[in-house]
């Protein structure tokens, strides 16, 4: 009995010591991969996510939408032949045919887009593919609930973002080791079997998509900057990605170097740490390949206005540069969101929809599209019937001023901390929020303690840093206004159509590869919707004088 | 010494198991409680029921326009901004959802202000003021909720095939709702024995039948409930698809099926981890949300989409799952349940399942035979009860024919 009591006390006593938030146990494995434990005693089953830090920003242009098909095609689902070797050598020889014969087909279509009347070998080609891909799908999966994660009850997901590729999974306990091996496996192998599938999906998803007022606001907040990229404008040469590229592509950017691996659940570090390291810590790695190197953006870019026509309803969008996550001033920026959009009770619900009701919605976000190099703080604002955007966007200016000069009350104050420190609580006691909050923070600012750091920064924070942030980050100069007028989808296609065959034929002029042209044109298109109508019209004479007259 | 080592090893954390335990308020109000000192949060779900008959004929939207316009009226001496305020203040998070089978309200809150939290949820169900203003500004808002129109056709489209309390508005329906009709449908409805309420975190369950009982205790209803009883089978769709036209997208097709009210929880249960997992369905995508399935098709050519929608599900209707599937299925649904821990928010919604009865038994589901499985499966997937929407260019819209 008394050993026990001693033991007892000696367990109260550990945990009176530990005044940190977080009780995060880390271990670094010899191929430079990281693991991170948070143990929650008495929980059966555990949380596991694999953090590639890099992400969209990273990916080189001729890959554009790498992290989203690495997504879909090696996280989507689990099936036992892309990792169980017999059959993922079955499979190799089929996969390179189809490869090829996908190929031969884009260089089809786009040489009977040039020359529509010749004879072209489309269908031969495409019965060839057919036949190819029935033998591919006849050595696939075909009952369901077949998946190695789905029939143990599993959940898995993955979800690309600007600055890394997460891919998470929850099992039961038990199946922990199959974890393990499963995941080392997948890195291994990068098998890819439903690539073709996933990216005519993903591409099928993004032509469903229309033009987004964010991803204009953000190219022009960012100009050339990753960051400031859409994926949509860059459908060619995503189109035009082959699994093989993916595969070397992947070698790289999903290295043990870049991955850090968070187990929050009924694991202990003692438990986990053995298996992590018999299959994470024997991954290859990678020979030393080039960092991507980003450009930077300075804040001070000026202050930058756009105009455009989306169809829907009047909005303004304005957006400040603001620094990265590591930066001192980004945890008073994230107080300063707070007091401008938080819910119902934030400065710009309850003035500019409330009380003047020059607004009839009100958003903000910040962050976007990420926070490991300068990304936004983003203010949606849409007008009330009755008020124009020049009186919104007159209203923000004004709110923005008032955070900046006027001494933040004390009662506001404690409510945004109340709110921020109930955010908090919440990641560390949902055991999902609390891996992905872990993730960022490593991904983001480098570290995973940042998150425990932010946390007791909160407490500590005053309105005086918060305004100082404010005054130097929310200013004109690091500003971007996006207004967007309400029209109707028969005024803009007209005009965007002729504009479309116009960039088409002048760069039919000037580039061969038919790829990089229709990459040029989508460009174009993007930076037009930026002008007035008016604007886009005098533009569209000027492209067509261009042209010899039989071409317009 | 025994109370020394009691009392130690209920200070380990961890150590403590959520148990849920149940009580019924005097008034009827039905109350689940299940406690998890891990952190110093406590979270709270109400649910009330809803049922189609609730809106009055002519009156589509009125569950949508009752809690729109609630939400934005004072409760009991508090001003609607004022509410809010405390709300915030407290750091207390309030979050409410319409669905078909009735209206739920979320909160959670550091465990040191559960008593207020508890006290305003309160105030905003039982003690609502409603205000002509606010129900006016409400009615515009409805509208544009309903019809989604700020939102891109994605999730217009999924906003639009959401299964409704009662017949969907429309313009007409939302400007014939008077003051009147808010107030007897709020009279209909918030009852208490047409409520149950979850509470799970960190308070004991003597404490939580104290608060219980201070907040909610004095909720009383007018007249006896004219109706009790289990989910209505939902109507077979008789409308034609939506249609959502939206310039420069691609085609999408998009069906939502609730589970049919007369199936057994069991075969729900098995059907949702089979369904959506199943490779045979390819190119469709489904996904179980909320106890809906959600079948989506991204449509190469228009002509032939609603033929390949229909024939994939149909096939799978017609073949139906075997032994293998079935066992399959219970294993994964068994090995699932371990999961629930890592989610506070799911141990809620079960818990309230267990309470409506529409929670699964492990000993039913052991008995549950493949022709059991296999009849839910043909009335789930009835072409009947499919609700239908495709978006897409005006061009392709034009070129899709009624399915």
């Amino acid at each position: 009995m008394r050993p026990l009591v001693l033991i007892l006390i000696a367990a109260l006593a550990l945990q009176a010591q530990a005044p940190r938030l977080l009780e995060v146990q880390e271990r670094r494995l010899a191929n430079g991969a990281r693991l991170l434990v948070v143990e929650r005693r008495g929980l059966g089953a555990f949380h596991a996510a694999l953090v590639f830090r890099g992400g969209q920003a990273e990916e080189p242009a001729a890959l554009a939408g790498a992290t989203d098909l690495l997504a879909r095609a090696l996280y989507g689902e689990t099936w036992p032949e892309d990792l169980e070797p017999s059959r993922t050598q079955a499979l190799e020889p089929l996969l390179a045919q189809e490869e090829g014969l996908l190929e031969s087909l884009r260089a089809e279509h786009l040489r009977l887009r040039h020359d529509p009347t010749s004879r072209g070998q489309l269908p031969e080609l495409e019965a060839s593919l057919a036949s190819t891909q029935a033998r591919l799908a006849a050595l696939c999966s075909t009952a369901p609930l077949a998946g190695l994660y789905a029939s143990r009850g599993g959940r898995e997901g993955a979800e690309p973002t600007a600055d890394a590729l997460v891919a998470w999974t929850e099992l039961p306990q038990e199946a922990f080791e199959v974890w393990c091996r499963t995941e080392a496996a997948r890195l291994r192998t990068l098998q890819l079997s439903r690539f073709s599938a996933a990216r005519a999906a993903l591409v099928a998803t993004l032509r469903a998509t229309p033009a987004q007022a964010l991803a204009l606001l953000r190219g022009a907040a960012l100009p050339g900057h990753p960051y400031g990229r859409a994926l949509v404008d860059n459908l060619p040469a995503l189109e035009a990605m082959r699994r093989s590229d993916l595969r070397k592509y992947a070698r790289r950017a999903l290295g043990p170097g870049r991955l850090t691996i968070i187990l929050v659940g009924g694991l202990s570090l003692e438990q986990a740490a053995p298996l992590v390291e018999k299959h994470f810590g024997t991954l290859p790695v990678p020979p030393d390949g080039e960092e991507a190197l980003l450009p930077e953006i300075p804040a001070d870019l000026g202050d930058r206005r756009l105009q455009a026509s989306l169809g829907g309803d009047s909005r303004l969008l304005t957006g400040w540069r603001i620094p990265p996550r590591s930066h001192p001033d980004h945890l008073p920026l994230r107080m300063a969101a707070q007091l401008l959009g938080g819910g119902s009770t934030g400065r710009l619900a309850s003035r500019l929809a409330a009380g003047k009701a020059v607004a009839r919605e009100t958003a903000l976000g910040m962050d976007l599209p990420g926070s490991h190099l300068p990304g936004l703080l983003v203010v949606d604002l849409k007008p009330a019937d009755g008020h124009s955007l020049a009186e919104l966007e007159s209203a923000l200016h004004g709110e923005i001023l008032r955070l900046q000069q006027e001494p933040i009350g004390a009662e506001e104050w404690s409510r945004a901390l109340a709110q921020l420190e109930l955010d908090d609580l919440r990641t560390l006691d949902e055991p999902a929020a609390l891996a992905q909050a872990l993730g960022r923070a490593w991904a983001e600012g480098g570290d995973w303690r940042l998150l425990d750091l932010e946390m007791q920064r909160l407490r500590t924070l005053t309105p005086e840093a918060v305004q100082a942030a404010a005054r130097a980050w929310l200013k004109p100069s690091h500003r971007t206004t996006a207004r967007l007028e309400p029209s109707t989808a028969d005024e803009l296609n007209p005009l965007e159509a002729q504009t479309a065959k116009v960039l088409n034929a002048l760069a039919a002029t000037r580039i061969q590869d038919p790829a990089q042209r229709e990459q040029l044109v989508a460009e174009g298109l993007r930076q037009l919707r930026m002008l007035s109508p008016d604007e886009r019209l005098r533009t569209l004479k000027l492209l067509e004088a261009q042209l010899a007259p039989e071409k317009r | 010494m025994k109370a020394l080592l009691l009392a130690a090893l209920l200070a380990l954390p961890g150590l403590a198991q959520s148990k849920a335990q149940s009580f019924v308020l005097p008034n009827g109000l039905r109350v689940v409680h299940l406690e998890d000192h891990e952190r110093p949060l406590v979270r709270v779900l109400l649910q009330v029921r809803l049922e189609p008959t609730d809106t009055p004929p002519g009156l589509g939207g009125l569950p949508l326009l009752w809690l729109r316009a609630s939400d934005h009226s004072d409760a009991a001496e508090f001003k609607a901004e004022a509410f809010d305020r405390l709300l915030a203040g407290a750091g207390i998070q309030l979050d409410r959802t319409l669905r078909a089978a009735g209206v739920e309200w979320r909160l959670v809150a550091r465990s040191r202000d559960q008593d207020r939290a508890l006290g305003l949820l309160a105030d905003r169900v039982l003690r609502t003021v409603f205000d002509p203003a606010a129900v006016e500004a409400q009615r515009v808002a409805c509208w544009r909720e309903e019809e989604g129109l700020d939102a891109p056709p994605g999730p217009r489209l999924r906003r639009a095939l959401e299964p409704f309390p009662g017949p969907r508005p429309t313009l007409a329906s939302l400007g014939a709702i008077t003051l009147d009709d808010l107030l007897a449908f709020q009279a209909r409805v918030v009852r208490p024995d047409r409520a149950v309420l979850v509470l799970h975190g960190d308070l004991g369950l003597e404490q939580a039948k104290r608060l219980v009982f201070l907040s909610l205790g004095p909720w009383t209803a007018a007249a006896p409930s004219p109706r009790q009883g289990a989910r209505l089978p939902a109507a077979p769709t008789t409308e034609g698809p939506v249609r959502l036209p939206a310039a420069g997208t691609g085609l999408r097709l998009q069906a939502v099926v609730q589970a049919p009210a007369e199936g057994a929880p069991e075969a729900e249960a098995l059907l949702s981890l089979l369904v959506p997992a199943d490779p045979a369905l390819a190119p469709l995508r489904v996904a179980s949300e909320a106890g809906d399935l959600v079948i989506t098709l991204e449509a190469q050519g228009a002509p032939a989409a609603w033929r390949l929608f229909h024939d994939r599900l149909e096939a799978l209707r017609q073949r139906g799952y075997g032994q293998a599937d079935l066992e399959r299925a219970r294993t994964a649904w068994r090995a699932r349940q371990s999961l629930e821990a890592l989610h506070p928010q799911a141990q809620l919604t079960r818990a309230l399942a267990e309470v409506l009865a529409q929670g699964v038994r492990s000993e039913r589901l052991a008995s549950l035979s493949l022709e059991a499985l296999n009849a839910d499966l043909r009335r789930w997937l009835d072409p009947a009860r499919l609700r239908l929407g495709a978006t897409g260019s005006p061009e392709a819209l034009k070129t899709l024919p009624t399915p």
